[in-house]
């Protein structure tokens, strides 16, 4: 487990965060200015806090009160900064080996199975310059893993890619998640991209943790909702792709018992999984089935909780797992939705998106 | 040519590569200091480094003579210790190294500060201690700018006089280097042809440390 309780300052900016990551994946979300990348270096030791403790799996990395501050060499923590870093004098393969190169020991994470995992090898030859965004991003991950890490920080890594190439850096991440068990930290700006990784998120703002937890508990938070940008909240959902209708442009995919379309996944085989994202404000409630209405999806489900926040009401309905719409005060009076009641969540086939 | 003019040449070439071994430690370190640190004084440290460049070379050579000349004080305190600087091939080095100085630093301290620190970072976050990061990222990554500093400083030493011939005269095999060989045939009766030999050589070695450095540099330039 990660603990953090620092403070650092700066002329016009200071940062105070006060909490500890248990989980798999911990996302810290937050505009840009918040002090993401601060707390990312504050935690690698590439920059140092003015006061408080810094613990990993009981192991102190920095306590001012002890004196203890371990460079970054010393952390055992790998880092994956936005714009990848690689070194442009070395090649992909040199790149990976630089971490191995300086340790003595031999470690549980072979370079075959990075490269493996990373699909890295027909990139081994090439040199940074030659490598399109997405591939420089997996090259960066794979010689963070390369030097065995305790800990994984992730700045952004998939700010700078297009949509569709995002999609395709997020499975590795899952694989690194899920068969290496190295916990990660990982920043962000996208709701929808944190929530493929994990629900779990530390919300920051200007420096201060306006909130942690279950992202879905925290949608509605007045401090974040502001915070989640003009598109709002987005929901993820896992779903399984059951047949491809090509000429429609649609796929039928599986949701617990319910089938929703969704936009033509291209490349998925039937019967495997895949993300999708749905806008809070692209779900639209009805309190009966629906009919005669060119929408084709309903994902039946009970309400769990309505909140209020800045004047609209956010409706958390599971159906089976949580799905947040965003919907007027009025809408939800005059449609006498309350908490416990059913409810049908309308979705456009073209308001989903896949993720991947 | 004459086994003077050899002799000559040979010289110049042994005080200019001496003129960059001698300046590329410092160079290193102080162009590294004032690409990437602020602190107090640096606008002095960096005045300090640059005033050869604009200090007549006569100058330059008088306050050499001063402080490193046999009553100077700190040839005195050499001199004890058996190191004689002045009127003397080391003397030369001496002169031209400080005469290059600047033009040195300026490479270098632009080299380092083209890199991107974030990636000695990246590197001490893969395990590497400071130093080790440094080395290899940074001074690696400024190599073709030190490339650079070090031709510069050569061929600054090559047609260094004014600081030369103030600080260690124009002694025939001593400190008689290729300018200084130069202006002795000169303010001789029936020297010029002599002279002319000189300068085509003087162009040649000058021609030829340019092709190299600038070979050396594209190959050490990844970007």
């Amino acid at each position: 487990m990660l603990s953090i309780a620092i403070s650092k300052g700066y002329s016009d900016f200071s940062l105070t965060v006060e909490v500890d990551c248990a989980y798999p994946v911990t996302a810290v979300f937050g505009p840009s200015g918040s002090g993401k990348t601060t707390l990312l270096n504050v935690i690698a030791g590439l920059e140092r806090a003015d006061s408080g403790r810094i613990s990993l799996n009981d192991r102190v990395l920095f306590d001012l009160s002890q004196r203890i501050h371990h460079p970054p060499e010393q952390r055992g923590i790998g880092y994956v900064f936005q714009d990848a870093l690689l070194f442009p004098h070395l090649d992909v393969a040199q790149n990976l080996a630089f971490a191995p190169s300086l340790r003595r020991e031999v470690s549980a994470i072979t370079e075959d199975r990075v490269v493996d995992m990373m699909d890295l090898g027909y990139l081994l030859e090439r040199s940074p310059k030659d490598l399109s965004g997405g591939e420089r991003q997996r090259v960066a991950l794979g010689r963070a893993l390369l030097s065995s890490p305790n800990l994984l920080l992730l700045d952004e890594p998939l700010a700078s890619l297009d949509t569709g190439l995002k999609n395709r850096i997020i499975p590795y991440l899952r694989h690194i998640r899920d068969d290496l068990g190295i916990p990660m930290v990982y920043v962000s700006h996208s709701v929808g991209e944190i929530l493929q990784l994990t629900g779990q998120v530390i919300v920051l703002n200007r420096g201060d943790v306006v909130a942690s937890g279950d992202f879905f508990d925290l949608a509605h938070h007045p401090d974040v909702f502001p915070l989640l940008g003009e598109f709002g909240f987005e929901n993820v959902l896992n779903v399984t792709v059951a047949e491809h209708r090509a000429e429609q442009s649609v796929s039928v995919a599986t949701y617990r018992d319910q089938t929703l379309k969704i936009p033509l996944a291209e490349g998925v085989p039937a019967g495997s999984d895949v993300f999708v994202g749905i806008r809070a404000n692209d779900v639209i409630l009805s309190n009966c089935a629906p009919e005669g209405v060119s929408i084709r999806n309903a994902l039946r489900g009970r309400v769990a909780d309505i909140r209020d926040v800045h004047g609209m009401r956010l409706v958390s309905i599971d159906v089976g797992k949580r799905l947040i719409a965003e919907v007027t005060a009025e809408a939800v009076q005059e449609l006498g939705i309350r908490e416990g009641g059913d409810v049908y969540c309308l979705i456009k086939t073209h308001s989903i998106r896949l993720a991947q | 040519m004459s086994e003077a003019d050899y002799g000559v040449l040979w010289l110049s070439v042994q005080v200019a590569t001496g003129c960059v071994v001698v300046s590329l430690p410092p160079a290193l370190v102080l162009g590294a200091i004032l690409a990437r640190y602020e602190f107090p004084g640096k606008a002095i440290l960096d005045g300090v480094c640059h005033l050869p460049l604009v200090l007549p070379p006569v100058v330059t050579g008088y306050v050499l003579l001063v402080l490193f000349g046999r009553r100077g004080v700190i040839g005195e305190a050499l001199n004890d210790l058996g190191v004689h600087i002045a009127f003397d091939w080391k003397g030369a080095v001496l002169a031209s190294a400080v005469v290059g100085f600047p033009l040195m630093l300026r490479a270098i301290r632009q080299g380092v500060a083209s890199v991107d620190p974030r990636l000695e970072g990246a590197a001490r976050t893969l395990g590497a201690k400071p130093l080790y990061a440094f080395c290899v990222v940074t001074l690696r990554l400024a190599a073709p700018a030190i490339a650079v500093g070090c031709l510069l400083s050569f061929a600054r030493s090559l047609g260094e006089f004014g600081a030369t011939i103030t600080f260690v005269s124009n002694i025939p095999g001593e400190t008689q280097t290729l300018p200084l060989a130069v202006f002795s045939y000169l303010n001789q009766p029936d020297g010029e042809a002599s002279a002319w030999r000189l300068v085509l050589v003087s162009i040649g070695v000058s021609f030829v440390a340019l092709i190299l450095s600038d070979r050396l540099s594209r190959r050490l330039d990844t970007r």
